[in-house]
């Protein structure tokens, strides 16, 4: 079951958009990253149970962040909320290891469908082991 | 040459039309991509409150990256009114036909060098200006007439007549997006400028775009 929702994004406008877009009445936990660097060091903190990451980031941008992510759990669900919607960008990240992209602007309906992708993949994780 | 530009455009307003601008210019990319096969690494965009006689300042300092520098300009008009302002090296031109040289002999090859890059360049332009600036209108719910694309050299008089068309006593808002061609290892900037006659306008749509996230 999803509990901790991680946004990475740089912008404050694009992290608030996500924000309304996750159902109210689950209860979920979210925290927020406004880099790539921020969503190592929170990622680590707070283990969530899935990460909406952004690609185009000052410094630090989406690709690194993955792969660092994918460093510390090879478990991590990472989805993907990009503008960039070039088909090399979008193989690369899923070569990341990625779970899913999400095309901005972000739609509701995308959304939770997307949470309701994790939350079936964490049930077939949990059942499994 | 930034000043308190709070009472124009607020953080929020900027703020949004940064993530629009974001959109605008992947999807432009992507739209490249179907054209020619290059990928296209981008950055963050930037928004910034300038006079419009500052841009000319502004567009010979960006042009200072490269040892020469080509634009591809188009004006637009509409609700959301201005300029896109591709700023290229000169070589960006050869480099991209080589590219597109699938080794058959064809009507384009047999132009002079010269044409042919300035067509390769006003077509890049075309393609990015035009889906980044149509993008923009799709998501703020307008449409726009566009003017063809035209290539200008540094030094060149058309580019001081370019310059010399900005209205010194206008504001304008200046959209920024560095990116770099991989394969080809050349950066570019694409700058959409906003007329201040514009600036009412974009900041109702604006607040019209984020209704359905607040």
């Amino acid at each position: 079951m999803i509990k901790k929702i991680l946004i990475v994004d740089d912008s404050p406008i694009a992290r608030k958009m996500l924000k309304m877009c996750i159902p109210k009445d689950k209860e979920y936990e979210i925290y927020e990253a406004v880099d790539g660097l921020e969503s190592i060091n929170k990622y680590q903190e707070i283990l969530p149970d899935v990460t909406f990451m952004d690609l185009t980031m000052p410094e630090f941008d989406g690709y690194q962040a993955i792969a660092e992510i994918r460093k510390i759990s090879d478990d991590a669900i990472i989805v993907v909320t990009t503008a960039d919607v070039q088909r090399k960008s979008i193989s690369r990240v899923i070569e990341l290891g990625a779970f899913l992209v999400l095309k901005k602007p972000l739609k509701q309906k995308n959304v939770q469908e997307t949470l309701i992708k994790v939350e079936n993949a964490l049930e077939n994780r949990s059942g499994g082991k | 040459m930034n000043t308190d530009s709070s009472h124009i455009f607020s953080d929020e307003e900027k703020d949004i039309l940064q993530e629009i601008m974001n959109i605008a210019f992947g999807n432009a990319t992507a739209d490249l991509g179907e054209v020619i096969d290059i990928y296209v690494e981008l950055s963050a965009p930037s928004i910034q409150i300038l006079g419009i006689g500052d841009i000319p300042d502004y567009l010979t300092d960006r042009m200072k990256l490269h040892p020469e520098t080509s634009i591809v300009a188009q004006n637009f008009w509409g609700d959301f009114k201005g300029y896109g302002i591709l700023v290229l090296p000169n070589r960006t031109g050869r480099s991209l036909i080589a590219i597109l040289d699938d080794g058959e002999p064809n009507d384009f090859e047999m132009k002079p060098i010269a044409g042919q890059e300035r067509e390769v360049l006003m077509e890049v332009g075309n393609i990015l200006i035009g889906a980044c600036v149509g993008k923009v209108c799709e998501l703020l719910n307008t449409f726009v007439t566009y003017t063809p694309p035209q290539v200008i050299h540094e030094n060149s008089n058309e580019y001081s007549s370019f310059v010399d068309s900005f209205d010194p006593s206008q504001t304008a808002i200046l959209m920024e997006t560095v990116f770099r061609f991989k394969a080809i290892d050349i950066n570019g900037l694409l700058l959409v400028i906003t007329s201040q006659e514009a600036i009412e306008w974009l900041r109702k749509a604006l607040y019209e775009f984020m209704e359905p996230y607040e």
